[in-house]
């Protein structure tokens, strides 16, 4: 179950660990602090250097011990085993490893599995550089009424919030999003509005397709948004087989969903056509908007308050060359909200858009990181961007251009420049995936569970 | 009567557009039972336009789809006009028990290596109890299989089973998709009945409908099949118009459809229709082009893609192969199971009963509505040196066309919302806790 690779203790330089104050008003916190870019709110933060990067990775049938792992990189340039793998916990079984996301003291990592419904639950709190296996919740489907596919696993106080992809009785787009608790007990499933059932939902243009893909927050103005991608059937589909399938190809989410924070209720549902994916969030008190990129059509939309009040979709730029589908998938939004990485997996670059203006962005820089690229993770600071390829097990290019790496990028304002690669493949681990940050500066200032932020809110 | 010809009227304007897929204008309704009438008539997630930028989703929710448990044993016992009484294997008989318990295996997830996949998730009720969704099914982990998924109403029926006849027999069929690896992956036939043994809900089951004999390879099989022998749909408005000679029945331009079907469509060549009944099959497999047409193609070079609602791109087919997980399988028919080089690119004439819901069509899904169908018909098929002597160019016009289509849209059956519905109602088995895995065997907590 657990292998153990050369252990070189070297704890790194220690970041330090901020634990917000929170004031609510009303229920809505005012003040929020969060980690890398991507991450919630409720979370506490690494404001320096990382020390660990734990890479939720795919297994290949046929390599190494052929199932899903998750792999501890370490990448503090003080520790002596900068720039290698330190730690694996294999989970056993080829679960579709996909995302995976922190408890909102961060002391546990979710991450789920697209294909078995698995969700496992890791303690990285206990001995960061050594993660293991806590917990494996194994009912999701039943659980939540026939959900398929955990995907988003996304913290709320005291809560996670796991958005799913499809569902069990067609294995298609429709379906919805549950709600645990940070322990881990399930609580409540909220299904994605369909026309039959819109839940109150206001449906502004043509499509209520029932769809989901990611789940952010906006809690300043008590807002929450999913995206829509597309069912089973599709996503563990052969991708050159599915593009030749009409009928598949009509199973793609076209919507977004605003969604009231607190009671959790759908309140409009916007035409976003063509997979809006992931959903970024602006950090700054007073931009009220997230970002999201369609996987298809090639486009960014900004999801926004207009000056009345109402949210508003808007398509705001192009990525690349649409017709040629580049299929941007994962963005990361810097923390002065003032650039937003997209990455487009068919021509394997990273892009910078300029977002200063949102509803104009720019793009301003572009470098192609490999023969396919999916998920990137930034640093608070902005000044160093990890990167990953896969993008699921049947959509990765074959032959010589499947390369499975991890590579961290140094980033100066103007250009990347390459720290280290390692290559999944070449350790025999798998596809490598995404990946979330550690740090002991987290632990150490704040070991118990009675010391997070969440608790000193609820005292 | 006249009420019972507007209903009539109602159903077959109803039953058109069910067979392109349901109007976007759509009213939902549910009737007294809860049952919605018509989420049993295709997909929820209805695309039905999707290829114009005016379409209008009209979905259903997961959860709204209610069932109703039906007496399915009659269907097989007061067999619908229009089918023959059906033959058991030897020594067989129906039972409520056995019916019930391969309802229960039918729908259940568990019965696969990771428990993702029963045999409704290929199988779908409210689509035609095959898939609507996917040209060629997909199994375990997302493994290809190369062939669309039939449907099983009025499988009973068939001598032979799969698009290539390699079984002959339902009780062993069933297990042809419980073992393959890109179906439902399971290692063995031991490991199917030693994790049925350990799930609950199963305890005492089999020994109550087989008579103590317990739960055998024998008796999962004949479980399934006495399931899916009451799948019987028939008594549609071609039914109650050739057999029980209700002139009203069809409507004219179905009637002419019908004497195309038989006369210069040439399609009751393969597609039987006798005095007493019709089962729209000769249970024999024949070349029609089609298969040889797809294994001696030359790929285009760009491919059309649909990336939304009325947007289309054309994408370089080298683009598409890059992202190909493995090349496309071949598939060379009847051939494969008999090695005979005069067996290639036969397949199973399937039963057409139903056929407005099955869509899509031929061993490879390729054709995604029937027009499509019978313009390959109307052609000739694909010629090549083993083209069955039954298919030739048959000269139908446009309207003629449209008339054969609408006769075979005439013979949906009677009962889809009650098979449909009964299905509905079915429990799905997705893992518990108490259930094998393990997860739960271990030292790990799980929930």
């Amino acid at each position: 179950m657990k292998e153990m690779l050369p252990f070189k203790w070297a704890r790194g330089a220690v970041a330090s660990a901020l634990i917000g104050a929170v004031a609510l008003v009303g229920g809505v916190p005012t003040a929020v602090q969060a980690d890398e870019t991507c991450m919630s709110p409720y979370m506490a933060k690494i404001v320096g250097q990382e020390d660990f990067v734990y890479v939720w990775t795919l297994g290949v049938e046929g390599m190494g011990d052929e199932q899903d792992k998750l792999v501890t990189i370490s990448v503090n340039p003080d520790a002596d085993d900068y720039g290698e793998v330190v730690h694996i916990v294999s989970v056993g079984g080829r679960n579709e490893a996909h995302h995976s996301g922190l408890s909102d003291d961060r002391r546990f990592l979710w991450a789920g599995g697209l294909d078995s419904n698995k969700i496992f639950i890791f303690d990285v709190h206990s001995n960061p550089r050594e993660p293991s296996l806590h917990k494996v919740i194994t009912n999701f489907v039943d659980k939540t009424g026939g959900m398929v596919g955990p995907h988003t696993f996304y913290a709320l106080p005291g809560r996670i919030m796991v958005s799913a992809l499809s569902n069990n009785v067609d294995h298609g787009g429709r379906t919805g999003m549950a709600e645990y608790t940070s322990e881990g007990e399930f609580v409540a499933a909220h299904w994605f509005p369909t026309d039959d059932d819109l839940r109150g939902a206001d449906k502004t243009g043509n499509f209520a397709d029932g769809y989901g893909y990611d789940v952010r927050v906006l809690p300043r103005r008590n807002v929450m948004l999913t995206s829509s991608f597309t069912g089973w059937s599709n996503y563990m589909m052969d991708f050159g087989q599915m593009l030749s399938d009409p009928e598949a190809m009509k199973r793609f989410g076209n919507t977004m969903v605003v969604w009231d924070l607190h009671t959790r209720k759908p309140k409009k549902v916007f035409d976003v056509p063509g997979a809006p994916l992931e959903i970024r969030c602006a950090w700054s008190g007073t931009n009220n908007y997230c970002f999201t990129t369609t996987a298809l059509t090639s486009k960014i939309w900004l999801i926004y308050e207009d000056k009345d009040g109402e949210w508003q979709a808007d398509e705001v730029a192009d990525i690349g060359d649409p017709s040629k589908v580049p299929l941007p998938v994962d963005i990361s939004i810097t923390a002065d909200d003032q650039g937003l990485w997209v990455q487009t997996f068919m021509d394997g670059k990273t892009r910078y858009f300029d977002i200063s203006d949102p509803h104009n962005p720019k793009q301003t820089y572009e470098h192609e990181i490999g023969s396919q690229v999916n998920m990137i993770s930034q640093s608070w600071d902005g000044k160093r961007a990890y990167f990953t390829t896969s993008l699921l097990g049947s959509w990765d290019k074959t032959g010589k251009d499947d390369e499975q790496w991890f590579k961290l990028y140094h980033w100066n304002g103007k250009k990347l420049d390459h720290q280290f690669t390692i290559d999944f493949y070449q350790l025999k681990l798998g596809r490598a995936h995404q990946m979330r940050f550690g740090a002991y500066s987290l632990y150490s200032q704040a070991p118990n569970s009675s010391d997070t932020m969440l608790s000193q809110v609820e005292q | 009567m006249i009420i019972n010809m507007l209903k009539l009227y109602a159903w077959s304007l109803f039953l058109f557009f069910c067979c392109i897929f349901i109007s976007s204008s759509t009213i939902l309704l549910a009737d007294d039972d809860g049952v919605d009438k018509e989420a049993v008539f295709g997909p929820g997630d209805r695309k039905h336009g999707y290829d114009k930028e005016s379409y209008v989703t009209n979905s259903l929710s997961v959860t709204a789809r209610k069932g109703k448990q039906a007496d399915l044993l009659q269907f097989f016992n007061e067999i619908p006009l229009g089918l023959p009484k059906m033959k058991l294997p030897g020594g067989s008989t129906m039972t409520e028990e056995k019916i019930s318990l391969g309802r229960r295996l039918f729908f259940d997830r568990r019965l696969s290596l990771n428990d993702t996949f029963s045999c409704a998730i290929c199988h779908i009720p409210e689509q035609g109890f095959t898939n609507n969704e996917l040209a060629t099914a997909l199994g375990f982990e997302g493994r290809s299989v190369k062939r669309n998924s039939p449907t099983i109403y009025n499988v009973g029926y068939y001598n032979v089973f799969f698009h290539d006849a390699r079984e002959d027999s339902l009780e062993q069929q069933v297990w042809s998709p419980l073992l393959a690896r890109n179906e439902m992956a399971n290692p063995s036939i031991g490991y199917v009945i030693n994790k049925i043994k350990r799930i609950k809900e199963y305890e005492g089951l089999f020994e109550a409908a087989f008579d103590g004999k317990g739960l055998t390879m024998e008796t999962v099989g004949e479980a399934l099949s006495s399931y899916q022998r009451t799948l019987n749909s028939a008594n549609s408005r071609f039914d109650q118009w050739y057999y029980a000679k209700q002139e009203d029945a069809l409507t004219e331009d179905e009637k002419a459809g019908f004497a195309l079907f038989t006369g210069k469509g040439k399609c009751s060549a393969c597609h039987l229709i006798n005095e007493e009944y019709a089962l729209f099959t000769d249970n024999l497999l024949h070349n029609t082009g089609h298969g040889y047409a797809v294994s001696m193609g030359i790929q285009p070079e760009k491919t059309r893609v649909q990336l939304a609602p009325g947007v289309f791109v054309n994408v370089d087919t080298e683009i598409i192969d890059s992202v190909r997980q493995s090349p496309k399988q071949n598939d060379v028919g009847l051939y494969t199971i008999t090695q005979n080089p005069f067996d290639r690119w036969k397949f199973r004439t399937p039963i057409l009963r139903n056929v407005a819901l099955t869509a899509p069509y031929m061993h490879d899904g390729a054709f995604t509505n029937l027009r499509k169908v019978v313009e390959f018909y109307n052609q000739g098929g694909v010629p090549n040196e083993l083209l069955s002597p039954l298919i030739s160019p048959l000269n139908l016009t446009e309207q003629e066309i449209d008339q054969l289509v609408a006769f075979m849209l005439s013979l949906t059956g009677d009962n889809i919302e009650i098979l449909v519905a009964d299905g509905f109602a079915a429990p799905i088995g997705d893992i518990r806790t108490q259930d094998p895995n393990w997860a739960h065997d271990s030292e790990f907590k799980t929930e």
